[in-house]
Parts: C-alpha cells; sequence; structure tokens
C-alpha cells in the first residue's frame, strides 16, 4: 500500500510556468507551475473556488494568463487563439449544439476544416468510441444526461486533438452513471493516447482516473503526485482534509528520526512517517485515516473513548468516538450505540504526520 | 407546459381576434360603398376595387410602401446584430445604461426627430458643414435630405431599437458556453457567429424583422416630412383619400389591399426565417 510510484517519465506536451491570473481584485491563479507529459491522465483536484477551472479555461484559450508563460509542444501558446490550439475540451454542461442533430454535432470541427474526405466514416467512428453510434440522427434534447456527454466526448476527440480538456464532466450525472462512464472514460484516454487535464472537486473520481493528481488550493498546487502519494502521504493539512475522512490532529514534533517523527498531541505522543523538512518543535499535524483505527488489536488499546455519533452507511458504519476531546472517525461492520465505550488501536506506522497548510 | 390551462387565454384571445376583425369588416363594408354629393351610401359597388385593380399609381405605392419596409428590415439587421452581441457582453449596470441609451430617440417624439434630421442633413447642415470644412467637398451634398437616400437613413434610425432589442433578448438566451465550444472545436469568432449564434437568435431576428416591417412599411410623416417630391406613400393617399378627397370607398379598398400585401411580405418572411434549424431547436422546447 505504501508503495509510491513515480509518474512514468514521458516527454514533455504541456509546461506552465509561473501562471497568474486575476478577476479584478481577486487572485483566481496566484503562480502555478505545471507539467503535463505525453498521454497522462491529469486531474486537478480542489473545491469550487480554488482556481482548477480558470487553469483549464487558460489553457483552452478561453482566458488570457496575467503573467506566465505557457507552451504545448515547446511552442508559446500566448497568441494562439481557442480555435487554433490543438486542444479541445468537454464542458461540464456539455455544451452540445442544439440545432444540430448528434451527427452535426460531432462532425462540425471537421466540417469547419474543409476538405476532410471521410466525415461519416470517422463520425461513425467517433460515436462508435462512446457507444453512441445508433444515435447520430437525434437532437440533444432527446438524449438523456449521460448520453449527452458520450456525445459531447466524441465530439471533441474526432478531430483527435494533442491534449484533452474536461471540466468536471461527470458532475451533473447520477452516481451510477458516472461510475459507467468513469471507466469509459479511463479505458478511452488509454485506447486514444491522447493526454486527458481533468477537473473535478470529486476526490474518489480523481483516484480511480488519475496518473497525476493535482490538489489546489486558493489558487495555488498544494500537491502534485500521484493518488496513492496524495492519499497517504498528504503535503499538507488542506489536502489531508479535503481527500478523505481523516481526522487531523494538531500537534508539536518531539524527535524526528529519519522518515518518522514522535508528535505530541492531545491524544498523547505518537510515532509515524512525517513530512519532509519537519523537525523537532515545529507545529504539526497528525492525519488519522478512519481505516488505521481498529476496534480489536494485540496488547494496550491506543486510545479509549466513547461513541459519540454514528452513521449507517450500508455495508458498514462511520462512526465517531471522542478520545480526549478529539472526534475519532473509524468504520464498523455494525452500528453502534453513542456512548459506548471503545477501546482503538491505531496503525501508527501507515499514519502521517503533515505540514499546517499556510 | 400548462396545457390544460389554456383556455384562460380564450378571454383574451378573443378581444384580440374581435378588436382585429370588426375594424376590418368596416372597411370591407365600405370599400363596396358608393359616394353620392359627399354622403356615404351603402350599396353593393366595385366601382372602388375596379378603380384600384387599374391604377398603376396606387400599385407603386403599396410597391414602394414593402420595399421601404424590407430595405429599413435589412439595415436595421444588419446593423443590429453588432449593436446586439455587443449588449450581450456588457456588465449588467452597463445593459441597464444602454437600454437607456437606446430607447431615448424612441421617447423624443417624431416631429421633433424628424426636425433635428433637417437641421443635421440639411444644405448648411452638420454634416454639409463639417464635410465642407474638412474640405472633402466644394458644394453642400444635396441628396442628404429630401431624397430616397433621407427616407432609407431615417427609417433604418427610427426603428433600430426595435431590431436591437429583438436579437438581444434572443442573444442573451444563447448559452456563452456554445460559443465557446464553437471556438473550441474550430470556429473563428465569424464562423461561430454564422454556425451557432446567427441560428440560434432567428427567432429574435424574425421578431425583430415583422415589427420593423410593419413600422417602416406603414410609415407616413417620414418620408412627407424628409422625402421631399419622392416622400409620397401609400398611406399619405389613404388619408388624403379618407379626408379630402372623400372617397371612403377607395381609401378602404387600398388599405385592405396595402394590408393584404403587407402580411402577405410578412408571412413570407417570417416563413422563411423560422425554416431556420435554430428557429425550431429554440422555439420547440419553450
Amino acid at each position: 500500500m505504501e508503495k509510491r510510484t513515480e509518474p512514468a517519465a514521458s516527454p514533455l506536451l504541456l509546461a506552465m510556468r509561473g501562471i497568474v491570473k486575476t478577476f479584478g481584485r481577486s487572485v483566481a491563479v496566484d503562480g502555478i507551475d505545471l507539467d503535463v507529459p505525453e498521454r497522462a491522465f491529469l486531474t486537478l483536484l480542489g473545491p469550487s473556488g480554488c482556481g482548477k477551472t480558470t487553469v483549464l479555461r487558460m489553457i483552452a484559450g478561453f482566458e488570457t494568463p496575467n503573467a506566465g508563460e505557457m507552451r504545448l509542444d515547446n511552442t508559446p501558446l500566448a497568441d494562439v487563439p481557442p480555435e487554433r490550439r490543438p486542444v479541445n475540451t468537454v464542458f461540464q454542461s456539455y455544451a452540445l449544439f442544439p440545432h444540430l442533430t448528434v451527427n452535426d454535432n460531432v462532425a462540425f470541427s471537421l466540417k469547419l476544416r474543409g476538405g476532410v474526405a471521410d466525415i461519416a466514416v470517422r463520425v461513425r467512428r467517433a460515436l462508435d468510441a462512446v457507444h453512441m453510434a445508433d444515435f447520430g440522427q437525434r437532437y440533444p434534447h432527446q438524449l438523456s444526461g449521460g448520453q449527452q456527454q458520450r456525445v459531447a466526448v466524441a465530439r471533441s476527440i474526432i478531430a483527435e486533438p494533442r491534449l484533452l480538456l474536461l471540466d468536471e464532466p461527470l458532475s451533473a450525472l447520477d452516481r451510477k452513471m458516472r461510475g459507467h462512464l468513469q471507466i469509459e472514460l479511463k479505458a478511452l484516454q488509454r485506447r486514444l493516447g491522447i493526454a486527458f487535464v481533468y477537473v473535478t472537486h470529486d476526490q474518489e473520481e480523481a483516484f480511480a482516473l488519475s496518473d497525476i493528481v493535482v490538489v489546489m488550493n486558493k489558487g495555488r498546487i498544494a500537491q502534485k503526485a500521484d493518488p496513492q502519494t496524495i492519499y497517504n502521504r498528504p503535503a499538507d493539512s488542506f489536502v489531508a482534509d479535503f481527500i478523505g475522512n481523516s481526522t487531523l490532529v494538531e500537534g508539536r514534533v518531539l524527535e524526528r528520526r529519519g522518515d518518522a517523527a514522535t508528535i505530541e498531541t492531545a491524544l498523547g505522543a505518537i510515532t509515524a512517517p512525517a513530512a519532509e523538512g519537519l523537525a523537532a518543535g515545529d507545529a504539526a499535524m497528525l492525519v488519522i485515516r478512519p481505516e488505521l483505527l481498529s476496534t480489536r488489536g494485540e496488547g494496550e488499546a491506543t486510545f479509549t473513548g466513547s461513541v459519540s455519533n454514528c452513521v449507517f452507511q450500508g455495508e458498514r458504519s462511520m462512526i465517531q468516538a471522542e478520545v480526549a476531546g478529539v472526534p475519532l472517525r473509524f468504520a464498523a461492520e455494525t452500528p453502534y450505540a453513542v456512548g459506548t465505550p471503545v477501546a482503538l488501536w491505531l496503525d501508527a506506522s501507515r499514519s502521517f504526520i503533515t505540514r499546517i497548510a499556510a | 407546459m400548462m396545457v390544460r390551462q389554456r383556455h384562460l387565454a380564450l378571454p383574451v384571445a378573443a378581444a384580440i381576434v374581435a378588436g382585429c376583425l370588426a375594424p376590418l369588416a368596416v372597411l370591407v363594408a365600405f370599400s363596396f360603398y358608393e359616394v353620392e354629393d359627399f354622403d356615404l351610401v351603402p350599396a353593393f359597388s366595385f366601382r372602388a376595387w375596379g378603380e384600384l385593380a387599374v391604377s398603376s399609381t396606387d400599385w407603386f405605392l403599396i410597391g414602394k410602401a414593402v420595399l421601404s419596409g424590407l430595405s429599413a428590415t435589412v439595415f436595421t439587421a444588419i446593423l443590429g446584430y453588432p449593436v446586439a452581441l455587443a449588449l450581450t457582453r456588457l456588465a449588467t449596470s452597463g445593459k441597464g445604461l444602454a437600454i437607456i441609451v437606446l430607447l431615448t430617440p424612441l421617447y423624443t417624439g417624431e416631429i421633433v426627430r424628424i426636425y433635428a434630421w433637417r437641421i443635421v442633413l440639411g444644405g448648411e447642415g452638420l454634416v454639409n458643414t463639417l464635410l465642407q470644412g474638412l474640405g472633402v467637398i466644394d458644394e453642400p451634398l444635396k441628396f442628404l435630405l429630401f431624397s430616397p437616400f433621407t427616407i432609407g437613413l431615417v427609417l433604418t434610425y427610427n426603428n433600430l431599437p426595435y431590431m436591437v432589442l429583438a436579437i438581444w433578448v434572443s442573444a442573451e438566451m444563447v448559452d456563452r458556453r456554445l460559443i465557446e465550444a464553437a471556438r473550441d472545436l474550430g470556429a473563428r469568432p465569424v464562423d461561430a457567429f454564422f454556425r451557432v449564434i446567427f441560428p440560434l437568435t432567428t427567432p429574435g431576428l424574425a421578431a425583430g424583422s415583422l415589427t420593423v416591417f410593419a413600422l417602416a412599411a406603414g410609415e407616413m410623416l417620414t418620408p412627407s416630412l424628409l422625402g421631399g417630391t419622392s416622400g409620397s406613400t401609400a398611406m399619405a393617399l389613404v388619408d388624403n383619400l379618407f379626408g379630402t378627397a372623400f372617397d371612403w370607398p377607395l381609401a378602404s379598398a387600398l388599405a385592405l389591399a396595402l394590408l393584404a400585401t403587407l402580411f402577405l411580405v410578412a408571412s413570407a418572411m417570417a416563413g422563411l426565417l423560422l425554416r431556420f434549424k435554430g428557429a425550431r431547436a429554440v422555439m420547440g422546447r419553450v
């Protein structure tokens, strides 16, 4: 589980350096550097307002950065209008043309180019790729949300872009449809070999799809890594808080030894792997993910407390227990009554001590 | 939507139909009357219709009404599109200001505007003085005032707000993401206009066109006060026949013929514009 996989070293497709974007007096993107390798599935993950969609819109050419440089295939993008960028976008709202049939929507970019001979064949192939070949004659309003999104994907891949941008493409769909389309999108991306830059606020979606996850906070990149690293070793307390159900306990580093450190918290002194650069005396945050707490264990229990809340979720229940005033969350197979005393064992070797986010 | 409540529209619909058909019925009746010693006599005479049928002047004026309606429609549409699209990009406060600017001429009153145009376009008016001062011309331009040019210019100016408002409302309803999607898929701004914006705003264009066509074709004051010798209109003739000439039957027949012609042209125009796929996409879902 703890294995760290580095993203495969591929040639660089898109390079962003020192990108800043302001809207009036608010800073949407605050000086980011971002590399997108060829064939990568990179996800920009963050809460609404973190600047992830603005980054996407700058790559597409809908917004112009106030500062910084962008290069695609080592060509500067600054003076290239959206229609001349080898980049296509799948919009959150699908943005299908309501006055055109599915076929005409998908053929839109090829018809504009002129002189493309095999439009009908390519439209058919693109619709086949998203399992919509039988819907060519329909109009967008005759399709469900999931079907519209498939058509939007077909429309954006038909011109074989170097880079596909997807702006929360599944957020308007129900959970089940979202799951189906996630699997299809991932398979499609592998098959086409096109790099995807995907924007979402859903961490499960980001983890399921991505080679590289870029967590954004207030216009800056909080962490850029593969999903497992983001999950197991969050770069700071913002990332740790955003990506899971973890309990974050503030404390002070007592001692640092190699990769591990001992932190003094309200729960007592706990030794766990720690973020690089944390030294004795630093304020830090202990991240306890729910699956690291168990109600069974050997020897003395790490914590004892009482259940303060229980949420039944079907296959499991999420329990919250108060330990020395700290609410600890963990999963159990059966619901617990509020007030029940519990003993908890912590797998400290898999928890993590991280920085406190600015 | 709300199909079962449709009967609630009946009283209003009835009032509109009655208010529209009753005067027409009166006109139809009058067109068969006779005039004897300055008195209208009920009869079943085809005298007025016969005179109208062979009058080249009357049909010339009807044709002229159609032509001036169509030209005002075309010019206001060409000028109106850029204005309407620019309006959609303004902030809300800017839109409020723009509406005021757009509508102010309409509140000024037609006579005031007409005399203002005389001052602007006259031999010693603003335009001629300016061009002479700049040395562009030696003699005042005569065609600026009391010419077909003047009528075309002023009818376009007068009716531009209606066209802009109609297209603007339609353009506001076009999702901006669609324009971005078009650009993203390789459309230059001009391609995005003709392939996305124009098709999806044809309902507004149709509404604006029908309004401007009706207003410009029926305009009488502007041509007669600014058109000089070219200022005769079918409307002025109808006015004259009802008034000074006291030939109500012929006036009624001419008015009906004008109305029928304008109605046919307007229907053809609406049919043409609403045949666009965009119009069907927009209207079909309302």
